[in-house]
């Protein structure tokens, strides 16, 4: 942890609407939700431009991505890097910009997240996902997008006698959040049965378990609180990360998302949470995360979903008022950054989906893989 | 017998099967391809063997090999040569038998090679490993025959051309399974069955694959053994002749003088089909699950193009604690699975046209 | 996507020989092996041989198939466990009907990655229902 005493705000917002974007490339997608967040920061004057992604590495290669972008925004000359965490490259951007800003190095920084996912068909794209999992084991045979949380659904099920149907509930809910949001890729509702009969991609998985794939970019500006430019959205109060296990055999409890229980130790506890992004690439995830996080007992989190207690009108933490990587999209690398840009409009009252209005704090939460990485983000209201 | 006979100082140390788990059923390839049902009645085979499509004569190898290994309880590194012999190579160029030895820890100081001679390349191998036994130059071998045979769709040869593997591993006469008595090989040039390079299918001389090929190589090879040796056909327990279907290894173990009674336990064939360098080798492994100290067995491989060879081996008393130590040839038959023909064209790869290994 | 030749051919032996690793330091075994032990950052580590046979803990159906693999669709994965070692590999030999949580497998080599006519088939490890061992000759041979 950064024991500057350099606060760092999130003054501007970009996000584009997850989709196939077969029109855009990279470089769009990247120009239109920076300029997005350039915009209502009110200054295209940055020192840094960060860039997460991931996968639009293998889609459409290019390196030394983030000089690449800076250069048509137009920004000549300034600062760039480019960051890569697989699924949590989101998260891994705002700890060095924020690791930037608190050392002076840097006193406003552009961090775009941005991802393809639609340049090749299905088939050569679940190849290119499986490299997010351990290339050397399990990775070396052909386990798709989905077979590690398949395997750790099915052990999730049979372990704790959790029926298929309550199952379900997970991605009913994202989808009935994700309705409201304006850049969710699926913004319709789905019942938790059809969730159950849909098309199965990795059994126990069905097609409505699992995130789409679709294109997209997320942009936000974070600054000095000493030397602010534009109008705080948010603060971040901190982000920290930890690494674990490269497989989930490897773990003792291979539903043991260690890498999330490292991280959270290192915040050194969690305060009270009034609005949650978690990582639910697929619902497995999402429900181990709320376990690993304290907010449900082991076993118990699937329940306490189907009963509504995350939900806008439940007694719990609002869960992924976004919809989720389920249903607003997971374009890998950028996810991390459209929570970022959801969380902070919450909290700055700008947020036109899913909320109860009266979140003072928000946390972002991203795994890569079944947790090869874990990152957690803490965000909080600007008063006044 | 006056004067020993090199091959006497050897014997099979281990041997393994192979066979994979789907059944292709002989009706239903009639079924589609619209053969009335003499046409397969007479083949005396019921179905074949037909491997998944993550296998080829490689992996087969293997895990035949590795059976092989459970039995003769050698240390891997001490074998010092392994003869593929195959006809549907996964490569045209490079080997499969440095895989197969790498695979069973066999590698790096040893002799590797993949052998060609039809359905006798594997049986080849055999004879060679005998020799590089006998002669001192190394105290084990593996011989190794394993098809994933080919045959044209809608060709007759798609009745019986099946697929399987088996191994053997060659070592000194002491505390082998089954000793090699004398062992003979016949060959001329005869045409009865090619493949030319490049070429997906073989082809064959349908009729002219009888008596000019298979008939009189065979003959010719366990008739002359037989007068060198002094045997008469009544000495055996057991007698195996190559197998590319049901039929003709009957045929020609009775004009050899041989009964039913002697060539049934070896006859592996109406089972699973042709699996062409394990056909008869097959045959031998399924004899020495069963056999019993001091049984004497024929067997008599041949291949197209053409040749046979005769072994006659003596069981002895070390085959009863191998026979358990691995799978046995029955085993792998109760694990079958029946599919119908259009899983078979996928599985074969034929329905896709790719070349197939 | 294209399999490196190399990147395969140098991990094929504890692929082709389920060879796992055994820690000097802290005495736990993983496969495939590391280059130092996941458990406590040694890399003083050894070689061992796994057994063959393991229990199956979990698995799934995979018909999201990555890449060229149609013909070997679905492609059926499971987190098998060895005395305590855990390893993902793909399952073979088996219909989905088959498949439940505690049947015992076993490893045999078959083909991992065969993506085009001309390239190179990689080999390894995969895990099939074990077969019944030792039940004798002549029996069984039947339609089902
Ligand atoms: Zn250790």
């Amino acid at each position: 942890m950064n024991d500057s005493m350099v606060k760092v705000y999130i003054t501007g917002t970009g996000a584009v609407k997850i989709a196939r974007h077969y029109p855009l490339g990279v470089r769009d997608l990247a120009f239109q939700a920076g300029k997005q967040a350039l915009a209502e920061s009110g200054s295209d004057n940055v020192d840094f431009v960060i860039v997460a992604s991931s996968l639009s590495y293998l889609q459409a290669p290019q390196l030394d991505l983030a000089s690449y972008i800076a250069s048509s925004l137009g920004l000549h000359g300034v600062r760039a890097l480019s960051v890569e965490a697989g699924e949590s490259s989101g998260l891994a951007a705002l700890e060095t910009a924020v690791s930037l800003i608190k050392s002076q190095e840097a006193s406003r920084v552009l961090l775009i997240g941005v991802d393809k996912m639609t340049e090749h068909p299905s088939g050569p794209t679940y190849v290119m996902l499986q490299a997010l999992y351990d290339t050397e084991s399990d990775a070396y045979y052909n386990i798709g997008h989905a077979g590690i949380a398949a395997l750790l659904m099915r052990l999730y099920m049979e372990k704790y006698e959790v029926d298929r149907l309550t199952l379900a509930y997970w991605p009913a809910m994202m989808h009935m959040h994700a309705k409201n949001n304006p850049h969710a890729m699926l913004p319709f509702a789905v019942a938790p049965e059809k969730v159950m009969t849909a098309m199965p991609i990795a059994e126990p998985i069905t097609l409505l378990d699992a995130y789409p794939l679709g294109d997209g970019a997320a942009a936000i500006v974070l600054e000095n609180g000493d030397e602010l430019e534009g109008r705080p959205l948010a603060e971040i109060e901190s982000v920290i990360s930890a690494t674990g296990m490269p497989s989930p055999a490897l773990r003792e409890d291979p539903l043991d998302l260690e890498s999330l229980r490292t991280a959270l130790g290192r915040l050194g506890g969690l305060e009270k949470i009034d609005v949650i992004e978690l990582h639910d690439s697929f619902s497995i995830y999402g429900l181990l995360e709320l376990e690993t996080l304290g907010l449900a007992e082991k076993g118990e989190s699937a329940k306490l979903v189907a009963e509504g207690y995350f939900s806008a009108e439940g007694e719990g933490p609002l869960v992924n008022p976004s919809g989720g990587l389920k249903a607003r999209g997971h374009p890998i690398g950028a996810t991390d950054v459209y929570k970022l840009v959801e969380v902070s409009r919450i909290l700055a009252g700008t947020w036109q989906g899913v909320k109860r209005g009266d979140e003072e704090t928000g946390m972002i939460v991203s795994i890569n893989a079944a947790g090869s990485s874990s990152r957690i983000a803490l965000l909080r209201k600007v008063k006044g | 017998m006056t004067q020993e006979r090199p091959e006497s100082r050897t014997g099979i140390h281990g041997w393994g099967a192979y066979v994979p788990r789907w059944r292709l059923p002989m009706e239903e390839i009639a079924r589609v391809w619209g053969w009335p049902p003499h046409q397969y009645k007479g083949l005396n085979v019921k179905e074949k063997s037909v491997d998944s499509p993550d296998e080829d004569s490689t992996t087969m190898a293997i895990e035949a090999g590795y059976n092989a290994l459970l039995r003769a309880k050698v240390d891997p590194s001490e074998i010092k040569a392994v003869f593929f012999g195959s006809e549907s190579k996964p490569y045209a160029v490079k080997p499969s038998a440095t895989i197969v030895a790498e695979a069973l820890g066999i590698t790096p100081v040893t002799m590797a090679s993949d052998l060609e001679f039809a359905c006798r390349a594997g049986s080849e191998g055999l004879r060679a490993s005998i020799g590089l036994v006998s002669s001192g130059m190394m105290k084990y071998a593996m011989a190794i025959g394993s098809d994933t045979a080919q045959a044209e769709p809608g060709d007759v040869l798609e009745f019986t051309a099946s697929s399987g593997a088996v191994a053997f591993i060659v070592g000194p006469r002491e505390g082998a399974a089954a000793v090699f008595e004398a062992t003979y090989t016949y060959v001329t040039d005869t045409p009865d069955f090619w493949r030319r390079a490049l070429k997906p299918y073989p082809r064959h001389g349908e009729g002219f694959t009888g008596e000019p090929a298979y008939f009189h190589h065979i003959m010719s090879s366990v008739k002359n053994l037989l007068e060198e040796t002094g045997y008469k056909p009544s000495d055996f327990k057991y007698a195996v002749f190559h197998q590319p279907n049901g039929k003709f290894p009957v045929r020609v173990g009775k004009r050899l003088g041989f009964t039913m009674e002697q060539i049934e336990p070896g006859l592996v064939t109406p089972f699973i089909g042709n699996t062409y360098n394990a056909s008869a080798l097959l045959g031998l492994a399924r004899v020495l699950d069963r056999a019993d100290p001091g049984d004497l067995i024929l067997v008599a491989p041949f291949g197209s193009g053409a040749g046979s060879d005769t072994y006659i081996l003596r069981v002895t008393e070390a085959v009863k604690e191998k026979q358990g130590l691995a799978p046995r040839f029955d085993d792998y038959l109760a694990r079958r699975k029946t599919i119908d023909y259009a899983l078979y064209t996928r599985y074969r790869k034929i329905l896709t046209m790719l070349p197939r290994g | 996507m294209t399999r490196s030749l190399p990147v395969w051919w140098r991990r094929r032996i504890p692929r082709y020989r389920l060879i796992g690793a055994r820690c000097k330091e802290c005495g736990k075994i993983h496969y495939p092996p590391r280059t130092s032990c996941p458990y406590c950052g040694s890399n003083s580590l050894e070689e061992v041989q796994l057994p063959r046979r393991g229990i199956l803990e979990s698995y799934s159906v995979i018909y999201s198939v990555p890449g060229d693999n149609r013909l070997n669709a679905p492609i059926i994965v499971g987190l098998v466990n060895i005395n305590g070692v855990r390893i993902v590999a793909e399952l073979t030999d088996v219909l989905p009907g088959e498949l439940s949580t505690g049947l015992e497998v076993e490893a045999v080599v078959r083909k991992i990655s065969e993506t085009s006519d001309t390239g190179i088939i990689t080999y390894g490890v995969k895990f099939r229902p074990v077969l019944g061992a030792g039940s004798g000759a002549g029996q069984d041979t039947g339609e089902a």
